[in-house]
């Protein structure tokens, strides 16, 4: 089967060569495209073992859309191939991928600061170690196909370093006891798959760590140095963290070489980084982590006209340059992952496919294009005019695309709309004639979504900002029932999941609705350019327990109630003179029991709301009702630091009351000892003889 | 130097200033030899504390009063660690559940099992049995109250539970048919007025009748605020005069500021500006119903008749989200839009009638 | 279950489970004492035997029959509380199984105790799954099945109730169940259809009468009549009620004679004038005048919900008011008792009530 094909490759190795017979040879009949059968890695470099790991972290899409033509690409050794690039006819099915995988840090679509950020640790890793220095960890992150596995790839190629590699085995050896081990509820020794994963894990970096690479055919013997890069992540950590943490630990102490891991974020959700890598850790094991951005599109374009131009001068008659345009739009329908982005190339470049023109341009009445942080601006004052224009997704290759908040927010204020057609829908009888509007551009829900926020803190954004937008006071108490009723949706927790979304739903509804300014299409201009800030709630929130807990614990000698606390004695404290005991006292009562009544608001700052901010992925797991269990909320609203910090609410109150307690008559309740924070974790309540 | 409401606190059953009956028939209760739990519950700065002190000296005698703060950390079935605190005596012990937020049915469970099963070592006293105190009781969670009303049908024999409120509404039946309910009203005007002379005489200092008068409705028969607002004039200006200029809280006054604002302009920067100043009395601890209440009270009194009870009805409304709800800020705010449609249609109205 | 393994005189405390006092001396579970504890009447005048449960006749026919020899059915005891049906099936259990088998043969569970699916499963199928003997140690006979009682059955959740139906199909040889609840509707319905169903009724006000004249004579207690039909009164046909406040009515007043205002005191009531005065404040349409009178209600410290209620009494027997006034206020007042159970400040819920109760008031007039 493989024999025919033979003739075109330098070795004639006939056995070794493809196990995997083409399954779709067939398939597309006689076009030239498929003469070749044969998928051979065809770059100059030596393969490594580390290339199997990026055919396996390439993602889905392109495998699908590659079907046929990418045969082969099966996960054995058989690549001898010592081919070298000018083989290119051999490599037309290859993926262009791999085909143009960046060669040199000029080739690599990430920005030159990171590049270099990744080369001088690696460089004070590798090169300037002391001895007898741990190990060190680098973590790098980023969206998916950002450049992180090429820009080590390279700088270690470069600086000839070695990379070994961990990929997930596949399947575990399991024989047949060790099965029957693994579910035997009495047997004592389970080896569950799990642990297994883990112990093979560990085996590994201890392996790595001491000894070399097994020589493949075509390497280089002379890198001496090497690091250790973990990409595919077992599983079993993401359940167990601390399994983890001991291995890095361990490896830690005892390693000599750098460990590299690199780790995709997703935009939504928790996100991995922090799960496997809390503040804890990091500083403990003093972990350096970088942060990849998602591919600039000029960058992308750079890398794609390469790409184009070369295939075109190699291919001509197979392959029509996409124009300027389309190039674009694969740039734009991509969310900076470049990967997605040359794979869509690759595709579109199919001949039979690109003459039928619907790729480009598919439209699906939806806006969901992340656009150039400078070109938002002025496009936003032309976006008036166009209506459909900038709503088309590339109907392949076009990612889920997410949009910053600060458009998500935009598109709800602004709410452009269109004006009805006459005959299109029935018109509202009369007597709700004010609850006429016309057709929404926008999909609340959909702009939700896509913002990758949940439903109750997007309306914390909402609810900060809508109040700029609206002129008539009747319209805003709508809006702000509307808002209210939402927050009641979302009050239980138990169906809080479920009701989020319709909380999200009814507020960006109630918003756009009520705002009978903006309730046809005719009167939507003249808004200009307003600012968004962010919600101020959870700092002040967070301040209002805090100081709650402070007045609780510097106070408790009084024994009241919070709220008789709160609202009557500290403001008549501050009032009074009398001593008190302790300084974190009488500043708390200063600042929290004088409300500064001459100074009109201005006090709160607000933080305005930038392009560049996503979700903030800390938040969802607050639990505002829970005082005791106030966990140190990722803020990213820096608002200057109050001089009330100085009083941590978590400190008990060194009370000493030899002052106090001879000049009180023992009807007073005084406390004689503030006694020491508990040592035990077990209540204890001591017995005392009366005296 | 402590301040004249805790100084002249009463120390005894008999030397209460007012509700003079109920002390008694409360000493009768110790007397019995048959003590129950207690539910005692009143408004706000009635005395509900200071009786309960005054019952457990009875009971015990002057040993009650040495107090300790105690910090106890009991760790929930889900590994999650709660601090409390606690104040105690040889003889009981004051704890307020709702510290822990929502695992106070773990407080109450651990704390009262630990408190009921250690038997009193003090045999002089001829109680067997130690005192709880439970402040807050209408704070708990429902789960937390069944868990109570478990432990204490429980633990009846080594422990009593003096639970105390402010309103027994919230209470679910099965604990108030297992207690005494003693309600502990507020003190009229005129108790107030003989308290506050009291404590001048004691003091040193003289008394006008109109100013003591004048203090005790401006505290709303709340009489530890009346004892603080006496406090205040006195730092304020001395010797007294009739006339005398009343201390009032800080937030007091700027919820009054704020009330004003809303209705001198019903705008969209206003509502910006009020939000602001909600935020601005949050910061400084002033519950959000407080808040809530406190800003209809000073509303009504820039609304005529008609309107008092719409607004009236629109603060209950919102009132009753705010507490079911997360974020007080919505609820506030939409009570403050409101209010301003209202008004604002209100005033047009007004006006148009005029015009005719 | 604990007091299941004590003994009889502990099960007491239990066993009445929602709306007993809980007094000093439950019962002598804590051992020895300096002096004799001092037992809760409830306890003390609980009916021993069948025939002392009052006022229930279907039910004690039933009953009476099963200690003749007949089978007794998996029973199900509803209505509201305080009318007996705690006391009814303990009598039962006492007067079938002697005092020495009876801690073997009863299990009693309330809402006190664990009642998650996982007790029903363990603890209730193991227990129904121990065979019995026919006859006691004195020879008597004794019927071959053991009773277990689920106290306050419709507080289980009906994960729990479901896992009950068929230990009670498959057990019913050798174990019957005796469900005791306030609402039935909060059982479910297969449990329901296998058992047999009584109601139990609330007491007359004479029954209730006659049962607390006998407490006092026997307890020394002096009372005056106007304070007995008080007391009749707000314990609502609730007998457990009634002879908890009468005991506390004796601490409080240390001997004298028990007079109405002290009752009324004890129970929580709204006196009649506050009342009147409420309403007369709502017919006068001033808002002002409202405004004090509420404030003076919350200042006496009265719970808010029971000012409802007392004002739904009130306000549905009125003569001067139309079905339609009368409804609307009726809609709002349930409103305001949701409102209250939800935690909603009570100064608030009661001015926005009597807004509407005086616009209702005073738009006809």
């Amino acid at each position: 089967m493989m024999s025919k094909n033979s003739s075109r490759r330098k070795i004639v190795p006939t056995k070794v060569t493809d196990w995997v017979a083409p399954s779709f040879e067939d398939f597309f009949g006689n076009t030239n495209i498929l003469s070749s059968t044969l998928l051979v890695k065809s770059s100059g470099e030596a393969n490594q073992h580390q290339k199997r790991k990026d055919h396996s972290s390439v993602p889905e899409s392109s495998k699908n859309k590659v079907l046929a033509r990418i045969k082969g690409k099966s996960s054995s050794i058989d690549h001898i191939c010592d081919h070298s690039k000018q083989n290119q006819s051999q490599s037309q099915n290859e993926p262009w991928v791999d085909k143009y995988k960046p060669g040199t840090q000029n080739e690599l679509a990430v920005h030159k600061k990171k590049i270099e950020e990744v080369e001088s640790w690696l460089k004070a890793q590798i090169f300037q170690r002391q001895p007898k220095q741990g190990g060190s960890v680098l973590v790098l992150t980023g969206p998916p196909g950002c450049g992180k596995s090429a820009t080590i790839q390279i700088l270690a190629k470069e600086h000839h370093v070695q990379v070994q590699e961990w990929t997930n085995p596949i399947s575990l050896d399991f024989r047949k006891e060790d099965f029957k081990d693994a579910f035997n509820y009495e047997s004592s020794f389970q080896m569950l798959p799990s642990q297994a994963q883990t112990a093979l894990f560990q085996d590994f970096l201890l392996r790595a760590n001491k000894y070399n690479k097994l020589q493949m055919l075509g390497e280089s013997t002379e890198a001496d140095d090497k690091l250790i890069l973990i990409e595919d992540m077992p599983n079993q950590f993401y359940r167990d963290r601390d399994s983890l943490h001991e291995i890095l630990r361990r490896f830690v102490r005892t390693s000599r070489c750098p460990l590299v891991f690199i780790i995709s974020d997703s935009l939504s959700g928790d996100s991995n980084q922090k799960l496997l890598f809390p503040k804890e850790i990091q500083e403990e094991l003093c972990i350096s982590s970088i942060s990849f951005n998602p591919v600039a599109p000029t960058m992308m374009m750079k890398v794609l006209n390469r790409i184009a131009t070369a295939e075109a001068s190699m291919n001509g008659e197979k392959f029509a340059v996409p124009d300027k345009s389309s190039l674009e739009l694969i740039c734009k329908g991509c969310s900076g992952d470049i990967r997605s982005a040359i794979n869509s190339l690759q595709f579109s470049s199919l001949k039979e496919y690109s003459s039928e023109n619907n790729l480009w341009s598919r439209k699906k009445g939806k806006s969901t294009l992340k656009s150039n942080t400078e070109v938002s601006r002025t496009k936003k004052k032309k976006r008036a005019d166009k209506t459909l224009e900038n709503q088309e997704i590339l109907a392949i290759g076009g990612k889920d695309a997410s949009i910053f908040l600060f458009h998500a927010l935009g598109k709800i204020l602004y709410c452009k709309r269109e004006s009805l057609s006459d005959s299109e829908f029935p018109r509202l009888p009369s007597h709700l004639s004010e609850y006429e509007r016309d057709t929404l551009l926008v999909q609340p829900e959909d702009i939700v979504e896509k913002s990758h926020m949940p439903g109750d803190l997007f309306n914390l954004y909402l609810h900060q900002n809508y109040v700029d937008f609206f002129t008539d006071i009747d319209d805003l108490v709508r809006a702000s029932e509307y808002l209210s009723t939402a927050d009641f949706l979302c009050s239980n927790w138990n169906s809080r999941p479920t009701l989020r979304e319709y909380s999200a739903s009814v507020a960006t509804r109630g918003v756009i609705h009520s705002n009978t300014a903006r309730a046809f299409a005719h009167c939507q201009g003249g808004m200009g350019f307003r600012p968004f800030h962010k919600p101020q709630w959870f700092l002040i929130n967070k301040k209002y327990q805090e100081n709650c807990l402070a007045a609780k614990s510097l106070f408790s000698s009084f024994c009241l109630p919070p709220l008789c606390l709160q609202t009557q004695l500290l403001p008549f404290l501050a009032m009074l003179t009398n001593p008190m005991r302790n300084q974190a006292q009488i500043a708390f009562i200063q600042d929290v029991g004088r409300l500064p009544l001459k100074r009109h608001f201005g006090g709160l700052k607000l933080e305005t709301l930038t392009d560049k901010d996503l979700g903030m992925p800390g938040f969802e797991n607050i639990d505002e009702g829970d005082l005791s269990a106030m966990r140190p909320l990722e803020v990213f609203v820096q608002l200057e630091k109050n001089q009330i910090n100085e009083t941590e609410p978590d400190e008990f109150p060194l009370i000493s009351s030899q002052a106090s307690g001879s000049e009180l008559p023992s009807s007073q309740p005084q406390p004689i000892t503030a006694q020491a924070i508990m040592e035990e974790d077990e209540l204890k309540i001591d017995e005392y003889d009366s005296d | 130097m402590s301040l004249w409401v805790d100084k002249y606190r009463p120390c005894a059953l008999g030397r209460v200033d007012y509700h003079r009956e109920q002390a008694a028939q409360l000493r009768n209760l110790v007397q019995c030899g048959d003590f129950p739990h207690l539910l005692v519950y009143g408004p706000s700065g009635a005395g509900k504390k200071t009786r309960i002190m005054c019952l457990l000296r009875e009971l015990y005698g002057g040993g009650v009063e040495k107090l300790r703060i105690e910090h106890q950390s009991i760790t929930t079935p889900s590994k999650k660690k709660i601090e409390i605190s606690t104040i105690a005596s040889n003889y009981h012990l004051e704890v307020n559940p709702s510290d822990a937020g929502n695992s106070d049915r773990v407080v109450i469970q651990e704390l009262l099992k630990t408190v009921a099963q250690s038997q009193q070592l003090e045999t002089s006293t001829q109680r067997d049995f130690k005192v709880v105190l439970l402040t807050e009781v209408d704070k708990l969670t429902k789960d937390a109250q069944h868990a109570l009303r478990r432990t204490m049908e429980k633990y009846m024999a080594t422990c009593r539970l003096i639970l105390c409120c402010n309103s027994v509404s919230k209470i679910i039946a099965p604990i108030q048919s297992r207690c005494l309910a003693v309600r502990v009203p507020a003190p009229s005007i005129e108790d107030i007025c003989h308290v506050l002379s009291s404590v001048c005489k004691k003091e040193g200092l003289t008394l006008p009748q109109d100013l003591a008068r004048r203090l005790a409705e401006k505290s709303g028969r709340n009489l530890r605020k009346a004892l603080l607002m006496c406090e205040a004039c006195r730092v304020q200006q001395y010797p007294f005069t009739s006339d005398q200029d009343i201390p009032e809280t800080d937030w007091e006054v700027y919820l009054r500021e704020t009330a004003n604002a809303i209705v001198s302009q019903q705008t969209p920067q206003r509502l910006l500006e009020v939000r602001g100043r909600l935020y601005e009395l949050l910061t400084h601890c002033i519950p959000p119903e407080i808040i809530m209440k406190g800003l209809l009270s000073e509303l009504l009194n820039n609304c005529d008749g008609q309107l008092k009870g719409e607004v009236a009805q629109m603060a209950a409304f919102y009132e009753h989200r705010l507490q079911l709800g997360s974020k007080a800020i919505y609820h506030l705010e939409a009570f403050v839009a409101k209010f301003m449609a209202l008004y604002k249609k209100f005033m047009e109205d007004g006006l148009e009638d005029m015009m005719f | 279950m604990q007091a299941f393994l004590k003994g009889p005189s502990s099960i007491s405390t239990k066993a009445p489970a929602s709306k007993e006092r809980g007094t000093a001396a439950a019962a002598g579970a804590s051992g020895e004492g300096k002096r004799l504890k001092p037992i809760p009447w409830v306890e003390k005048y609980r009916p021993k035997c069948v025939d002392e449960v009052a006022f229930q006749e279907e039910v004690v026919a039933v009953l009476k029959k099963s200690l003749e020899g007949a089978d007794l059915p998996n029973l199900l005891f509803y209505g509201p509380p305080g009318t007996g049906k705690t006391s009814t099936i303990l009598a039962l259990a006492r007067e079938l199984y002697g005092p020495e088998l009876f801690r073997q043969r009863v299990l009693e569970l309330n809402a006190s105790d664990e009642r998650g699916i996982q007790v029903i499963r363990e603890k209730v199928k193991t227990f129904a799954q121990l065979t019995v003997s026919g006859s006691r140690s004195d020879g008597k006979v004794c019927p071959p099945f053991k009773i277990v009682i689920l106290d306050e059955a419709d507080s289980m959740t009906s994960a729990a109730q479901a896992a009950l139906r068929r230990t009670m199909e498959k057990e019913s040889k050798t174990t019957r169940f005796c469900l005791i609840c306030n609402y039935i509707s909060r059982i479910i319905e297969p449990l329901t259809s296998r058992c047999s169903k009584f109601r139990f009724k609330p007491l007359t006000d004479k029954i209730q009468q006659q049962r607390l004249w006998a407490v006092s004579e026997k307890e020394n207690v002096k009372v005056s009549n106007e304070a007995m039909s008080c007391l009749v009164q707000v314990s609502e046909g609730d007998l457990r009620k009634a002879i908890t406040f009468l005991q506390s009515a004796t601490r409080l007043t240390g001997g004298k004679e028990i007079t109405e205002k002290v009752v009324t005191e004890i129970a929580g009531v709204v006196p009649k004038e506050t009342i009147d005065g409420l309403l007369s404040a709502c017919q006068s349409g001033s808002f002002e005048k409202l405004e004090t009178v509420v404030k003076n209600l919350i200042n006496e410290g009265y719970a808010a919900a029971q000012l409802v209620n007392q004002l739904h009494d009130d306000i549905v027997e009125r003569e001067d008011l139309t079905d339609k006034q009368k409804s609307i206020i009726a809609e709002k007042l349930a409103e305001v008792d949701k409102c209250l159970t939800d935690g909603a400040d009570e100064y608030l819920q009661l001015i926005s009530l009597c807004a509407v109760v005086m616009q209702q008031l005073t738009q006809n007039g």
